[in-house]
């Protein structure tokens, strides 16, 4: 069990060490509200990487959600202003979320255009067009859309459980579920996994809809929090997304990583920035610290990977 | 896979009009001018096409550098970010350790060829995804970049560095661009980085140093950003950590657009060019004809998917042309 998730437990082992120092420094970094405050303000990165991590298992990228969820967080504001009951609100975010996974799903899978490209230009596309369609001014969110209606305490536990029920669903169904194997075999071997009876463009263009759905789930999540529907909010989701996922242990040319990793990497990630305030070290240097985090990450990886390769040559030379 | 290792078609005789990638960008290029010309106001002037070329200098440059990276089948999404921290380096050499202007923007083309060895080391040395290392450092250049200037100092660019802004990029552009031009298409150096692209094991048997090679178009890459973080501050007059943010994306978008193949092995400087004017007399028509950036925007995305279908139905007839 420890070999296998090996990685994983690595990120988990430094993320620890990171939390203990700040134990011992910092106590005051652990109250409860100061945590829950964290993990409330970045539930939705950890979702939008939750269906990054499904897209890069198929070994696909997708670059786009940040204007995904520009859309969304818009859409959902609006349809809480036009007095929508909330169940269809939601609906109609996470369906308009599932349309425009959907045209990336199409092009990709569908036209077989390699999904960086296509994604960079539904990015451009969509992200200026949102701006275009609203001249840029967020809109305002009716009363009843703050929290659900439901008051701060009851909505940040709302944030919380969603994000768990999603994470530990989406983890038990790649793990058992026989759509879950198949995102993890088109990923590593498409023609092989053709051979055994799936369908991969299928997987993929189902990828980029969860995907989509995801980036609608994040916007809501992070709509619900705050006074207005921003359209030039979601910059740079994508690439803080990947990072999580990257650091997580999930190998970026598809087939293997976990959900479990993609956690324990968006928590080492999102801590750095809340760490540094508590420790006064300006936090402008969250970002650097965050990309050192990455190439760590991922240099330790191949460093592994060959000294593990060398054992196995070594005996095989026996 | 095939219909990329076959060269480019219009060279075989016989064949009087092939549609290939860059003709067709040529023809859009004009159409595109013949609209503006119509609809837009003061389109056709001298001062005009100055205009586009200085203001296409930093991301052109970008896309240049881009351009042999993505045909060995890498990307270099870091760019954008090293002109950040290009330009807060330069703004510290030159008015916080006082060096003369000259000898700071020496040293911050050296501390871009640095960035590009990082990357270059990781991606090489350690046989990583390019696409990750450069996240990586695209978030660690910016994160210097930031916390260098605690977030908000900004630097004035030094009244005599300012022609470089002015109009003088120009020149240079051009002889970046026929550099680029030469290393791709007329030397040993540039057949190697086509056959990386293709297939980087069968360049090796082929006798091609390819870590050498790899190594050498992201330093460049970091050089050349480090020389359009001059220009990017010496064309603003002053400079701050969120310089060039995006700028990664343009150049991608310009090279892609120009016909460079994603998965690498096919790319020509020349289509590069064609894109990134492409795109740059669309904003710029689009502006003068009060039509708005953000419409601008929009068109480059679907005219890269367009450009995209379309390449991939030219290859398709291209197979079966040689089949």
């Amino acid at each position: 069990m420890i070999r296998r998730y090996l990685r994983e437990w690595s990120v988990a082992a430094a993320t620890l060490t990171l939390l203990l120092l700040l134990a011992l420094v910092k106590p005051q970094f652990f109250s409860g509200q100061n945590l829950r405050d964290i993990l409330v303000t970045k539930a939705y990165i950890l979702i939008a990487a939750i269906g990054m991590t499904m897209v890069i298992l198929a070994r696909q990228i997708d670059i786009s959600i940040g204007s995904q969820f520009a859309i969304c967080g818009v859409l959902a504001s609006l349809l809480a202003k036009w007095g929508l009951p909330l169940s269809l609100m939601i609906v109609g975010t996470l369906g308009a979320g599932a349309l425009l996974g959907a045209l990336n799903g199409a092009l990709v899978a569908g036209l077989r255009l390699p999904s960086i490209v296509v994604t960079l230009a539904t990015m451009v596309s969509l992200e200026q067009g949102i701006r275009w369609i609203t001249g840029g001014e967020p809109v305002r969110n009716a009363a009843n859309f703050q929290w659900l209606g439901l008051g701060q305490t009851a909505g940040e536990i709302v944030v919380l459980a969603t994000s768990a029920a999603v994470l530990a669903a989406f983890a038990a169904g790649l793990r058992w579920l026989r759509a879950g194997r198949a995102i993890y075999a088109t990923g590593s071997d498409p023609e092989a996994a053709r051979l055994a009876g799936i369908r991969p463009a299928g997987v993929v263009f189902g990828v980029f809809v969860l995907m989509g759905v995801f980036s609608a789930l994040a916007a809501l999540l992070n709509g619900i929090q705050s006074t207005q529907g921003d359209p030039t909010s979601g910059q740079g989701l994508g690439l803080q997304a990947i990072a999580a996922v990257v650091v997580g242990g999930t190998a970026i040319s598809g087939g293997r990583g976990t959900l479990f990793g993609t956690f324990v990497g968006f928590i080492l990630l999102a801590v750095i920035g809340p760490a540094l305030v508590f420790l006064q070290v300006e936090a402008s240097w969250e970002k650097a610290i965050q990309g050192t985090i990455i190439l760590v990450a991922v240099a330790s990886d191949a460093i592994n990977l060959r000294q593990r390769r060398n054992v196995g040559a070594s005996l095989a030379a026996r | 896979m095939l219909a990329q290792a076959l060269p480019h078609a219009e060279r075989r005789p016989g064949v009087r009009f092939v549609p290939t990638h860059e003709r067709i960008l040529a023809v859009l290029l004009l159409a595109e001018t013949a609209v503006f010309c119509v609809i837009g106001r003061h389109f056709v002037s001298a001062d005009n096409a100055f205009e586009i070329v200085r203001l296409s200098v930093e991301v052109g440059l970008l896309a240049l550098a881009m351009t042999p990276v993505i045909v060995t089948g890498g990307i270099d999404l870091s760019v954008g970010s090293l002109i950040a921290l290009s330009a807060v380096l330069f703004g510290k050499l030159f008015r916080d350790a006082g060096l003369p202007v000259g000898v700071a923007a020496v040293l911050t083309l050296g501390a871009g060829a640095l960035a590009g060895l990082l990357n270059a080391a990781l991606i090489t040395g350690l046989r990583l995804p390019p696409l990750i290392v450069t996240l990586g450092s695209f978030s660690l250049f910016r994160g210097l970049a930031e916390g260098l200037t605690g977030g908000s100092d900004s630097f004035m660019c030094p009244k005599s560095f300012l022609f470089l802004g002015q109009g003088a990029q120009i020149p240079v552009f051009l002889v970046a661009a026929a550099g680029f031009w030469l290393l791709l298409h007329r030397s040993a150096i540039g057949r190697g980085l086509t056959a990386i692209g293709l297939s980087p094991e069968g360049a090796r048997h082929a006798g091609i140093p390819v870590g050498r090679r790899v190594a050498l178009v992201y330093v460049l890459s970091g050089v050349v950003a480090s020389l359009s973080s001059l220009i990017y501050v010496s064309r603003y007059t002053q400079a701050r950590a969120d310089a060039g943010t995006g700028y990664e994306l343009l150049a991608i978008t310009a090279v892609v657009l120009g016909g460079t193949s994603i998965f690498g092995g096919r790319g020509r400087i020349s289509g590069t060019l064609l894109g990134l004017f492409a795109i740059a007399i669309l904003e710029r028509g689009m502006k003068l004809a009060d039509l708005g950036d953000q419409l601008a925007q929009i068109l480059v995305g679907v005219l890269l998917l367009t450009a995209l279908g379309a390449n991939a139905l030219l290859e398709k007839l291209s197979t079966r042309r040689a089949a």
